[in-house]
């Protein structure tokens, strides 16, 4: 059964590219991971498929749960085809009120939990014929400085590298790897990095979730491996 | 089934790593790993045994487990040479199909091992024409040429019958004969038949520096999405 996992799929990116994905219908199985089981109903009450939607309410932050989550996911569908890392996490603050514990924080969700879910997940996708896709959720702001945004920024940074790096890595079993790094994009995320923008004159969620419906569809394998700057100009 | 022996004893002495060839990183992972990967996709495969040097055990059964390797593995401890560790590696062996095959050479294709296996010969290797001139050296002064065309350069894997292998190994023990491959031994001590077919000249040796970074570029141009 050709199984997509999501995480962050309770709001914005997550939410958007959970639902194009859906009504795209190249998935047979939707595993939508967020915090809030409230939230991940309102992302399948949206929905418009007849792929299987199934909700993992689970906090990323818990680390050392993620090979049982994994595994349970593919004890029930017996394959995991594609993963997509969308969950994120920011605390913006200069480096002299950078505490250790919003650090280590930032980087649990946005770079730990996917770092996490990628070894596990890759265990199985190396045992598809087929081949199978990874997507990871950077940021423009991962790929230049950021001064007041240290954690989030730099933890997109190495968002950037891993994606990179394990595109390489993981080549030879035919795992593809994707990186995207969106640019301003109303999220609430982005509310705490920019509160005052107005935000209906930026990016929208649904504009990143259908380019990243395109790139884990069966159709695209040329834009893996490269970090794909997503910004809307008009 | 074949019982497949892998010759990973050395120590890095030759290209001045603290760690041996066959563990360090080649396209991010242990040199080792690319072979033991691919084997694990051929069926024919009965078990792997590893000729390692006894410090390095206990870091090959790690990497066993992290890649989640699933055929039976025996690591046995490498000789003094390396025609002892194949000798080690072949006794352990419980099937009389024998494969040899050295952690050196990363980028043997698992349709090479299954042309090996289909291979109508008893023993068989893979060989090279070798285009360049050869010639003989004496005193630092050449004396003597060697004929190309009749020449070839032996690659690994090769296979054998555990049999007379382990009779050839016996004898060359008791004569203190030292073979640097196996088909030579064979062949010095029975002049079985010993079926040559066609190498590829990717499916190189690391052995120096120069070649891991060759190894790179062939990895990615040949193995990815290829093999």
């Amino acid at each position: 059964m050709r199984t997509c996992i999501i995480t962050g799929a309770g709001s914005g990116i997550g939410r958007a590219a959970a639902i194009a994905i859906a009504e795209a219908e190249e998935y047979d199985y939707l595993a939508l991971i967020g915090r809030s089981k409230d939230k991940l109903e309102e992302t399948k009450s949206r929905m418009r498929t007849n792929s299987q939607v199934e909700l993992y309410a689970y906090d990323l932050g818990d680390l050392e749960g993620i090979p049982a989550l994994v595994k349970d996911i593919y004890e029930k569908t017996g394959e995991i085809t594609c993963l997509l890392n969308i969950a994120g996490y920011t605390d913006p603050q200069p480096l002299l009120t950078t505490s250790l514990e919003s650090m280590r924080l930032t980087y649990e969700t946005n770079v730990f939990a996917p770092f996490m879910l990628i070894r596990e997940c890759t265990k199985y996708m190396r045992l598809n014929h087929e081949g199978s896709k990874i997507l990871n959720v950077a940021s423009t702001a991962g790929i230049t400085p950021r001064p007041g945004w240290l954690s989030y920024a730099s933890s997109k940074a190495a968002v950037v590298s891993m994606s990179q790096t394990l595109a390489e890595e993981l080549a030879e079993y035919g795992i593809r790897v994707y990186c995207i790094s969106p640019g301003r994009c109303a999220t609430a995320l982005r509310r705490k990095l920019a509160p005052n923008e107005d935000q209906s004159t930026i990016m929208q969620p649904e504009d990143v979730g259908h380019i990243i419906c395109q790139l884990v569809s069966e159709t695209e394998h040329c834009l893996d491996g490269q970090n794909i700057i997503v910004r809307k100009k008009i | 089934m074949y019982s497949v022996v892998i010759l990973a004893g050395g120590t890095g002495s030759r290209m001045h790593q603290a760690v041996p060839k066959q563990f360090l990183a080649l396209a991010g992972k242990p040199m080792i790993l690319h072979t033991l990967e691919r084997l694990e996709r051929i069926d024919e495969v009965g078990e792997i045994i590893v000729s390692c040097h006894p410090s390095y055990k206990e870091l090959l059964q790690m990497h066993i487990a992290a890649y989640m390797l699933k055929k039976p593995y025996t690591i046995v401890d490498g000789g003094e040479t390396r025609q002892q560790s194949a000798c080690l590696g072949v006794r352990a062996a419980k099937y009389e199909d024998i494969i040899i095959h050295e952690a050196a050479r990363p980028f043997v294709t698992t349709g090479e091992f299954k042309e090996l296996m289909a291979c109508e010969a008893d023993s068989a290797t893979y060989g090279l024409d070798i285009p360049f001139t050869v010639s003989v050296r004496k005193d630092g002064m050449i004396s003597g040429i060697l004929e190309r065309n009749s020449l070839v350069n032996i690659q690994l894997p090769q296979k054998f019958k555990r049999g007379p292998l382990l009779a050839a190994y016996e004898q060359a023990e008791k004569d203190g004969l030292v073979f640097t491959e196996d088909t030579s031994l064979l062949y010095h001590y029975t002049n079985a038949p010993i079926r040559v077919l066609p190498g590829t000249p990717n499916n190189i040796k690391v052995t120096n520096s120069v070649d891991l970074m060759a190894g790179e570029a062939i990895y990615r141009e040949y193995i990815v999405g290829r093999d």
